[in-house]
């Protein structure tokens, strides 16, 4: 345990950010808090990949701003597809559309809040809001491929579990938790992950799915 | 006491237990191919609908005579998921070339042209893979369904577990569903009782029914055609992929060739648990090891363990019926006649149990009517216990169960009654 410790406090001696750090001892937790609500409570979502990339951005970005992108990119991809729902186009071209449509948006978003003199958004690095812009299209192509409510249903929860994942990468006593026993916190997702790859049990939705059944 | 949601399948024990382990890659890649799946079934003597044309390359669609076409086919995605992309034809419009959809719109050669060329694109398959498209007999629907279904042809999902039928669910198209029998596109799911083949209760868009929704039409009490054929098919289906363990069957029931195998599944979905009000993973737990020989067999068991305690509706109908320690039993033997024994009413005992002699004189310990053995060790050595299927009539009621056979001849009573056969009756201890 000691010696696994001071190798990180060694690392960030060496230089290395304690950020960056915090960020990847807490990474296999966050992921599996997206496989606990997968199995555990019964979230379809998105894969690992893509709630964790708005958590991290999230972290980056700050809670409010982020939220505020994410939305806007939402409503504007969702205004986008209706207005080239009628152009045939093929698949790409469209997406590449899309993206036009939403960095305008993201551009006009930045430029007015610049003359309201809210300039959170300028001073935001361009890499989270690069990756939010770019998730539009997982959004896009969950709306084209599902009905409306299914998408809805899939990008909300994705939401409320990249929210989960921002929290723990930004709990004060959790970073606190990650450097002085930084053991524990690699080994807690190794354990849980095991487990939760061999339960068997109901999900919590499907207790509401057969409650009928359950009496 | 052991807790209800242990009985119920979901998602995560599905794919644990059931999927992983027993759905091997051959038996899904089978699946996943409707021309694979007829290949199969075809080959171990299995109706499937007729296949009239099957396009590879956009340069056959151009080369298709389409006039060869009987009046009416349905144009299907080889690798489709959930119903997607199937056209259904239902007769020549005036003009050649031209033909009447279900819902009595026109659809013309170019049209189809284009829904083929959109199918082997890979528009409808998994993950947009390129696909081939083909073309099979349209199943005309039997004259029973006509007043439950909406336009399509309604068919029947059997769940098979080691060449056990499970359980099964009649789906009904809607308008909704656009006349597609999928539940998730808003066909209707109705249980059917394994035994009998008569259906019991019915869901719609996750509630449940009772009517046909804008009908005053019963959703229960349905007997299903060539119910025995139908549990056969299913069963021998998994005979002929035995790369799927847990499997369900889907059977149209065509007008004039009987019941018809569509499709096969390697994913049923779990739905089906909830048109039966019934958990699954209890069935599976009571076929799981059995020494099943054949498909009919496999029947045979099915039949007789998961026979829908209908007591509730006898209840209902007749009241409680009182009986006492001693009852007089008319047991139905091998060539059909009813024999009286004198049996006791033991509520100590869950499974009703028949003496060995008294079995095999009534021709019952023939081997189609074992279900299966369990050897037993007991002070007296290894011993070998058969259960059988067993009907006999108490106080005016058929009771249709399983029970086990013993040695009793040495017992006052040839046969006891157990628990599980006593529902809807109520025991006097004395005279």
């Amino acid at each position: 345990m000691n010696i696994f410790q001071s190798v990180i406090a060694q690392a960030i001696a060496n230089g290395i950010s304690e950020e960056t750090i915090v960020l990847l001892l807490l990474l296999p937790l966050v992921a599996s808090i997206v496989a606990a609500a997968r199995h555990l409570i019964g979230f379809r979502g998105f894969g690992i990949l893509i709630p964790t990339l708005i958590a991290v951005t999230f972290v980056a970005t700050g809670i409010i701003t982020g939220i505020s992108i994410f939305l806007v990119i939402l409503v504007l991809a969702t205004l986008s597809r209706r207005i080239l729902r009628k152009l045939r186009l093929h698949y790409l071209p469209r997406m590449a559309l899309f993206i036009w449509f939403i960095t305008l948006g993201i551009l006009g978003l930045m430029v007015i809040f610049s003359y309201l003199g809210v300039s959170q958004l300028g001073v935001v690095s361009i890499f989270p809001i690069v990756i939010l812009i770019l998730l539009a299209e997982e959004f896009i192509a969950v709306q084209i491929r599902k009905s409306l409510r299914e998408a809805a249903r899939l990008i909300m929860e994705t939401i409320v579990i990249a929210l989960a994942g921002y929290f723990i990468f930004s709990f004060h006593w959790l970073r606190e938790l990650a450097l002085t026993y930084p053991l524990l916190v690699i080994l807690t997702p190794l354990i849980l992950d095991i487990w939760l790859g061999r339960f068997t049990g109901l999900r919590l939705i499907e207790y509401r799915r057969f409650k009928k059944l359950l009496k | 006491m052991f807790s209800k949601s242990n009985q119920i399948l979901g998602v995560n024990a599905r794919s644990l237990d059931y999927l992983k382990p027993l759905n091997k890659r051959k038996g899904r890649r089978i699946a996943n191919s409707k021309l694979l799946t007829k290949k199969y079934l075809t080959k171990a003597g299995l109706p499937t609908p007729g296949l009239l044309a099957v396009f590879k390359t956009p340069k056959k669609v151009e080369e298709f005579n389409w006039l060869s076409l009987p009046d009416n086919f349905v144009l299907k995605p080889v690798s489709g998921l959930g119903g997607e992309g199937i056209v259904i034809i239902k007769k020549k419009a005036k003009f050649a070339g031209e033909w009447y959809l279900m819902d009595d719109s026109i659809i013309n050669t170019s049209d189809l042209k284009l829904r083929i060329l959109d199918i082997l694109a890979g528009r409808h398959s998994l993950h947009n893979l390129p696909d081939k498209a083909m073309i099979e007999e349209r199943i005309k629907i039997a004259k029973v369904f006509r007043k439950y279904a909406f336009q399509g042809t309604p068919d029947i999902r059997v769940l098979v577990f080691n060449k056990v039928p499970v359980m099964a669910m009649l789906r009904l198209p809607t308008a909704q569903s656009k006349g597609k029998a999928n539940l998730h596109q808003g066909a209707i799911g109705v249980g059917v009782d394994i035994a009998t083949g008569v259906t019991t209760y019915g869901i719609h868009r996750d509630k449940f029914i009772k009517h046909i929704p804008g009908t005053k039409r019963k959703v229960n009490g349905l007997k299903l055609p060539h119910w025995n054929t139908i549990l056969l098919l299913a069963a021998k289906s998994q005979e002929a992929v035995p790369w799927l363990g847990y499997l369900g069957v889907d059977i149209v029931f065509d007008k004039k060739h009987g019941p018809v195998i569509l499709e096969l599944n390697n994913q049923p979905g779990l739905e089906i648990q909830k048109a039966n009000h019934s958990p699954l993973k209890g069935r599976l737990n009571r076929v799981v090891g059995l020494e099943v020989k054949d498909a009919e067999h496999g029947v045979k068991i099915g039949r007789t363990l998961f026979a829908e305690r209908f007591a509730d509706r006898v209840m209902a109908d007749e009241g409680i019926k009182t009986i006492r320690i001693w009852e007089t039993v008319r047991v139905r033997s091998a060539d059909k006649k009813r024999v009286e024994v004198r049996a006791k009413v033991d509520t100590g005992a869950w499974r009703t149990s028949i003496d060995r002699d008294l079995a095999r004189e009534l021709g019952l310990l023939k081997p189609d009517n074992i279900l299966w053995s369990k050897i037993y060790k007991s002070g007296l050595g290894i011993e070998r216990r058969e259960v059988i299927g067993l009907t006999f009539y108490l106080a005016g009621r058929k009771i249709e169960t399983i029970a086990s056979v013993a040695e009793r001849a040495n017992l006052r009573a040839s046969m006891i009654i157990g628990r599980k056969d006593l529902s809807g009756f109520l025991v006097k201890p004395r005279r």
